[in-house]
């Protein structure tokens, strides 16, 4: 078992990460990832100049940790990796790298699954939306609540 | 008392403030101070979702405060 949590202030290569998870997971049979990026319009349909994510100095790392453990507690996952970005990020940059690998593919898909309901809601990180229509936070939606109440 | 903000609760009040409170005082007391200090932010503050963090740990709000502690308040948070 092997659980890898990254916050990165630079831009990330996801195909890294997931060719790091598939070297890690060789033989165990599945492996599924995950990868969020920055939308090119904001919410109200305005393009996007930037979305910053601001971190806690403690409490961000703290939370990623904990989420990850989580589930590679709860599945059965043989190796867990979530990178997620801080910062100023620009369109089509990745925001977020999920991945689960298992010798069964259902534990490697609700590995992921659940990874994401969770760092949407529950990830120590605060979004803005900046475009020329000004700057708008971003909090989770009641569908997000939702999607994360289905795991308990 | 020395609070700080995260996320949208910093662009409303600022990223630091200093509260007169007096002891005992709980984080649910000095969140309401704020509030009234601050009434463009009360609805934002008193948000359930809004946690407060001292010493590094997440508490509730009947948590006591001493004079000393550093608050910090979280708007809500989402990653991904």
């Amino acid at each position: 078992m092997s659980i890898e949590v990254r916050l990165e202030e630079c831009p990330f290569d996801p195909g890294a990460e997931l060719n790091a998870l598939l070297g890690e997971a060789a033989g165990d049979g599945a492996v599924v990832s995950f990868v969020g990026t920055v939308r090119s319009r904001s919410k109200e349909g305005h393009p996007l100049d930037a979305l910053i994510l601001e971190e806690h100095p403690l409490l961000t790392r703290q939370s990623l940790e904990e989420i990850a453990t989580a589930a590679a507690r709860r599945f059965d996952v043989s190796h867990v990796r979530v990178v997620h970005r801080c910062g100023e990020l620009h369109p089509g940059e990745p925001i977020v790298f999920a991945g689960a690998a298992s010798p069964h593919r259902r534990a490697a898909f609700e590995a992921a699954d659940y990874l994401m309901d969770r760092l949407k809601t529950e990830a120590v990180l605060w979004k803005r939306e900046q475009s020329g229509a000004g700057s708008h936070w971003i909090e989770p939606t009641g569908a997000d609540y939702r999607e994360r109440e289905r795991w308990g | 008392m020395k609070v700080i903000f995260y996320g949208k609760l910093a662009d409303m009040i600022g990223r630091k403030l200093e509260v007169p409170a007096k002891i005992p005082c709980t984080v649910g007391a000095l969140r309401s101070r704020i509030a009234e200090m601050h009434p463009g932010a009360g609805q934002s503050l008193t948000d359930r979702r809004v946690r407060a963090c001292v010493l590094g740990a997440l508490v509730p709000d009947d948590h006591p405060l001493g004079l000393n502690d550093e608050v910090e308040f979280l708007a809500p948070v989402s990653g991904g």
